[in-house]
């Protein structure tokens, strides 16, 4: 009967170490180096031959860095005969907008959705959420806001924007009211974060007594930090896809959803056989 | 609508300046040239290319061909301990992107090839080095080709072959790591339980090489050492193998790699070493490391991936290219 062993690349430790946590195991022993002209060198430090591995890693930062290293790491079980090699990659790398990624593939996706985790911060960190109002910052997300706000029997709103001609910049405008509510944005990632911030102004200025973000991956390259020190969202939280230790330093208000429960489960579940579609719907403890 | 800049407009192309350069704008049924340099950043350029190649395959191109002078993660070719075969994994993505066929040069090993299942034209830089030899180097008939290990030696011969000098040998401590006598399969396993192996199954312990001090098998004394390798990247065997000429008599030390990584530090040690001269080529880009150490000097081999290109799109054979190749280069 194989055993999990479960490997992390460089990218992620932190989350790794968690997931292993959960399970009651330790991270598979690996060393990941880069040698002087760049070159990434795998060498896996424990057997592996007929064992179920599950190698971890995110693509943030460095990507090229991060497929590549995942890349190798796959390679080496491989060969190194491991009886079956399961791939976790919370943030998924070139995807930005292709949500259909299971049909890319000829061998089986779980794509899990950190809808429940979302859900369960909402009701544990925003204490007005009976009244508030679930927002999407472009016409793009209706659906991912309107399941979130069906589940919490709240209403929904949406920003789009609109050109009244071409050469002129995006309007934004705010289909719904949000008066005298708190709006929470709802979206799946943010890079730079200029739309939340936009966004955020402009519930405020509609009439919305605060403004949450949730963001599933909080990529936040380039100016986001500075962004978000200056908007007027409360506070905006994403989830532990990507590493955030670094960011928080700089930033008080970003928070982080943990979802190491959902993707522990996840390879448990697939571990031992059973069906993975639970997790769909609830959120382990 | 285009095609390859043929050569006759213009006679060289110069491969490294400026990386990336692509012909073609949208066309059906066009031979397609990507060339790639690799630069400071190894895995963000193979995915670079990795993309541009799939492009032109979604694009329908004819032909993709891919000139690649060094290939990158050549030197994990092999399985060491539980590693990966890199080179392999490579060749696969890249077969699978969508390359059609593959010009490369003086790869480190040769067996590279066969994991390619395209056409892989391995060209060799060594006339061009040979022709540097004779015409830079003026006592050059005293000189002698010296292998900075065993495992080179092979090399060093072909080139000692077609330059008519005796040829000596470095051997002793100073090995890298990386040795290509280490393979993983070697490496004992665990021992689980001692019930697991049966009691008369003694498998015999495998003794350590011990390595003898350095030597030189081969006479340097009072001539010109030139050393010969495919790939000069950590400098430090080649610092330990010069100091070593040195002290047995060499007046003149010169180092000559197909591919000039020279990566970290390499020039300034180079700068206060005991070596001469070191001569790449322009496989590599090394403008920055040229200023820190003007020790380092470049063979152009642009024409002859030129002409490749020419002869491949053309149909032509390509045997003229390799007619001075020994059977060991």
């Amino acid at each position: 009967m194989p055993n999990i062993k479960i490997f992390s690349s460089s990218s992620h430790q932190d989350l790794a170490q968690k997931i292993a946590n959960r399970l009651a195991l330790e991270l598979g022993k690996e060393v990941t180096k880069k040698f002087s002209n760049q070159e990434t060198c795998v060498e896996i430090g424990e057997s592996v031959r007929g064992e179920d591995v599950y190698i971890m890693e995110s693509g943030c930062g460095e990507i090229n860095d991060s497929l590549m290293e995942l890349l190798i790491m796959i390679n080496a079980c491989k060969i190194a005969s491991a009886s079956r090699i399961t791939a976790v990659i919370p943030c998924f790398p070139y995807a930005q907008k292709d949500k259909k990624v299971r049909g890319f593939f000829d061998i089986p996706v779980d794509n899990l959705y950190a809808e429940r985790a979302v859900l369960k911060w909402i009701k544990e960190n925003i204490s007005e959420w009976r009244n508030c109002m679930i927002v999407s910052p472009d016409a793009g997300g209706a659906k991912r806001v309107t399941s979130i706000a069906d589940r919490l029997n709240v209403d929904f709103a949406l920003i789009h924007k609109e050109r009244k001609k071409a050469s002129e910049v995006d309007r934004m405008v705010l289909v719904g009211d949000v008066k005298d509510r708190t709006a929470i944005l709802v979206d799946d990632m943010a890079d730079t974060c200029g739309t939340i911030c936009h966004a955020a102004d402009k519930l405020l200025s509609a009439g919305a007594i605060r403004v949450y973000a949730i963001l599933t991956h909080g990529i936040f390259s380039g100016p986001a930090i500075t962004h978000i020190n200056n908007t007027c969202s409360e506070a905006v939280a994403v989830t532990n896809t990507i590493p955030q230790e670094d960011k928080m330093k700089h930033c008080p208000k970003i928070q982080v959803i943990d979802i190491s429960m959902i993707l522990a489960e996840a390879i448990r579940r697939t571990h031992s056989g059973e069906s993975v579609s639970y997790l769909f719907s609830h959120v382990p403890l | 609508m285009f095609c390859v800049a043929p050569p006759e407009s213009e006679t060289k192309m110069n491969v490294t300046k400026g990386g990336l350069v692509l012909f073609s704008a949208n066309s059906n049924s066009s031979c397609m040239e990507l060339s790639k340099k690799i630069a400071e950043d190894v895995n963000t350029t193979i995915m670079e290319l990795l993309i541009m190649v799939y492009a032109c395959k979604t694009s329908c191109a004819k032909s993709i061909i891919g000139v690649i002078p060094y290939f990158p993660y050549s030197k994990q070719c092999k399985m060491r301990k539980r590693g990966s075969i890199v080179s392999k994994l490579l060749a696969s993505m890249m077969c699978k992107a969508g390359l059609t066929h593959l010009i490369t040069m003086d790869l480190h090993q040769k067996e590279i090839q066969g994991f390619f299942n395209i056409p892989v034209d391995n060209l060799r830089a060594s006339p061009f080095l040979l022709q540097y030899i004779q015409e830079e180097i003026p006592d050059y008939r005293n000189a002698v080709i010296v292998a900075k290990s065993p495992a080179s030696a092979k090399r060093a011969q072909s080139f000692a072959e077609r330059l008519r000098l005796g040829i000596a040998v470095i051997h002793g401590e100073a090995q890298d790591a990386e040795s290509d006598l280490v393979d993983g399969r070697h490496s004992p396993p665990m021992v689980r339980s001692a019930a697991a192996i049966h009691p008369s199954l003694e498998i015999p312990m495998l003794i350590p090489k011990e390595k003898p001090p350095i030597t030189v098998v081969g006479d340097v004394g009072g001539r010109i050492a030139i050393i010969v390798d495919d790939i000069i990247d950590d400098v430090d065997s080649f610092l330990a193998a010069a100091e070593t000429l040195k002290e047995r008599g060499a007046y003149k030390i010169f180092v000559m790699a197909t591919h000039g990584l020279l990566s970290s530090d390499a020039p300034r040690l180079i700068e206060e070493s005991a070596i001469d001269e070191v001569v790449v080529t322009n496989t590599i880009p090394h403008e920055i490391q040229k200023l820190q150490c003007p020790k380092i000097k470049t063979v152009d081999i642009s024409m002859i991936l030129s002409e490749a290109i020419r002869r491949i799109h053309n149909g032509e054979s390509m045997s003229y290219l390799f007619r001075n190749i020994g059977v060991d280069d």
